[in-house]
């Protein structure tokens, strides 16, 4: 009796922190409703009477469906491209089992220590060259690059796994190495495939660096995270605009994490733990 | 037969190379290249605009380590950054794990709760906490008259790093609690069972199983967030562009407008090249102090 009555009041402690932590997104949901008036008297008090009028402002100045299409099309084919580029990959350097292709592995993963940063003065030089820049589809493309390394590595580990007669079998039936490997092998990886995505999926939809260098300027080819950026720079002080703005931006990723919340957490620990 | 022999091989060679070359490519003009070419250019000058930048030889890295004072105000600024994100991140990180690995009531609410600072990106969560220091704080005092909240805290140079801090920490706090209970979840409960027949108190149970059970865990998390807390750069851009003047300005930052705005793209390659060192350093020392006290259970 007394134990539960403990375990009752850790919950009750525990919701309260969890109110707490989470009032900056409450405040953030509760101003996005206001009028600007009413937020600068007091940001805390609830709106007298809910106004939208600060969503259709906001979705129309963000220009919010061509901003979504833009970044769901940089971050489909980046993370399209990762998941059949470090699948193949992977799969292969983890059955063969000579120096070559340790060496390969090594190539491949080694860069999973050279931090973004490190690199992009030269990277945005090379995405000029190769046309890459002010473009989503090459935005999309630079991301396979700096996906695959950790991609590759998960999948090399989970290939192991599976059993080589697999191979043999679809090798006997006469299907060429390519055809046997999407038939056979890679619906077997699917656990890893769900990591994968889930990992590289979050990242490229909420990374705002590798944007801000390569589209820079290039108003048709914004992503949500360039232009909330922007937008925020421009209604410092419509700040009911700006909580409106955030909600939008928002509003995908946290849809995405509820359809996936169970892969997005299994994902999340495989990526660390495996890296 | 020997012809038979050469033509598997080569088959074979043939297959490795289709499956591994499209991802040595990408990987090679995207990562590698570009990191060679960052620290050929760390040897020269160059704006960006010049056709051929110009070897100057160490001239860049002498030039940080003698005669650049913002360098410097980034490096300390950085790494005292990466000791309280990494020190608040993973204790409360770790306490949350342990609370939510009990048997403690909406466990499952509470995890995502935690959680949901993680899915919003960085450079929305500075700015989310910039309004939150301006307006939020603006109320809270005019609400409880508690001095702190009148304080500037985005304004003030030693506030302002406080203000990155808390910010940093709160948004990472979700995604190692996860790992922390993932971890957690491994220790098998029969140990902890034993050790409580045995009489060992909840903290020594802790201390001294517990704990070491769940390195691998630790070992991953101080990794992951010495390696984030020393490239920070997002938050930073969107709370306080590095300001007031440069005192929250990380190295990641200050390559950042080295670069791109004063386009010194050689003295910017100089520091970036520098910072994969201090990186690298920091991890390697770390995972190579952690590795080796791991233990099964």
């Amino acid at each position: 009796m007394k134990r539960s009555l403990a375990w009752g009041a850790l919950s009750v402690a525990l919701f309260l922190v969890a109110i707490i932590y989470l009032y900056p997104l409450i405040l953030v949901v509760i101003n996005s409703l206001k009028t600007f008036t009413e937020i600068m008297t007091d940001v805390t008090a609830l709106p007298t009477a809910p106004d939208f009028q600060n969503f259709v402002n906001a979705f129309r100045l963000l220009e919010y469906p061509s901003l979504c299409l833009n970044t769901l099309i940089a971050t489909a084919i980046g993370t399209i491209g990762v998941v059949l580029l470090s699948s193949m990959a992977g799969y292969r350097l983890s059955r063969t089992k000579t120096r070559a292709s340790w060496f390969v592995f090594i190539i491949c993963v080694a860069p999973m220590m050279i931090p973004f940063q490190s690199f992009m003065i030269a990277l945005v030089k090379i995405a000029k060259i190769l046309h890459l820049t002010g473009s989503v589809y090459g935005l999309g493309v630079i991301y396979w690059g700096l996906g695959v390394p950790l991609s590759l590595f998960m999948y090399h580990g989970f290939v192991k796994s599976v059993p080589t007669e697999l191979d043999d079998c679809a090798r006997i039936d006469g299907c060429s190495p390519l055809r046997a490997f999407f038939q056979v092998i890679f619906p077997l990886l699917q656990p890893v495939t769900m990591s994968v995505i889930v990992i590289n999926a979050m990242w490229m939809w909420n990374d705002f660096l590798l944007p801000l260098l390569v589209l820079s300027g290039e108003k048709k080819a914004m992503t949500l995270q360039l232009a909330a950026y922007n937008f925020f720079g421009q209604y410092k002080i419509e700040w009911n605009y700006a909580m409106a703005g955030v909600l939008l931006t928002v509003t995908p990723a946290i849809i995405f994490y509820i359809a996936l919340q169970k892969h997005i957490i299994k994902g999340m620990t495989a990526g660390a733990v495996k890296a | 037969m020997k012809s038979e022999n050469l033509k598997r091989h080569l088959r074979s060679t043939l297959e490795f190379a289709g499956f591994t070359v499209p991802a040595v490519i990408v990987i090679f003009a995207f990562v590698e290249l570009p990191f060679l070419m960052s620290v050929l250019y760390s040897f020269t000058k160059w704006n960006g605009l010049d056709k051929v930048p110009v070897f100057i030889g160490f001239a860049n890295y002498m030039e940080i380590f003698t005669n650049d004072p913002n360098m410097m105000q980034a490096l300390g600024f950085t790494l005292l950054f990466t000791v309280f994100m990494v020190f608040f991140t993973n204790v409360i990180a770790m306490l949350l794990a342990v609370a939510l690995d009990s048997k403690v009531r909406g466990k499952n609410v509470l995890r995502a709760a935690f959680y949901v600072p993680n899915i919003i990106s960085m450079i929305i969560i500075g700015y989310i906490w910039r309004f939150i220091f301006s307006k939020g704080f603006d109320s809270f005092y005019a609400l409880t008259k508690i001095p702190a909240f009148q304080l500037s805290w985005l304004g003030d140079a030693k506030l302002s790093f406080v203000s990155v801090v808390i910010v940093s920490v709160w948004q990472a706090i979700g995604f190692y609690m996860v790992i922390y209970i993932a971890g957690l979840q491994t220790v098998p409960k029969d140990i902890i069972e034993a050790a409580m027949i045995d009489g060992a108190r909840s903290s020594t149970r802790f201390f001294r199983i517990t704990m070491p059970l769940i390195l691998p865990s630790i070992t991953v998390c101080l990794f992951y967030s010495l390696s984030s807390a020393l490239k920070t750069f997002d938050v930073i851009f969107s709370l306080t562009f590095g300001g007031p003047g440069t005192a929250t300005t990380s190295i990641a930052l200050d390559i950042y407008k080295t670069a791109f705005s004063d386009s010194r793209f050689g003295y910017g390659s100089a520091k970036s090249v520098l910072l994969f060192f201090l990186i690298l350093l920091v991890t390697v020392f770390q995972l190579s102090l952690f590795k080796k006290r791991e233990v099964e259970a």
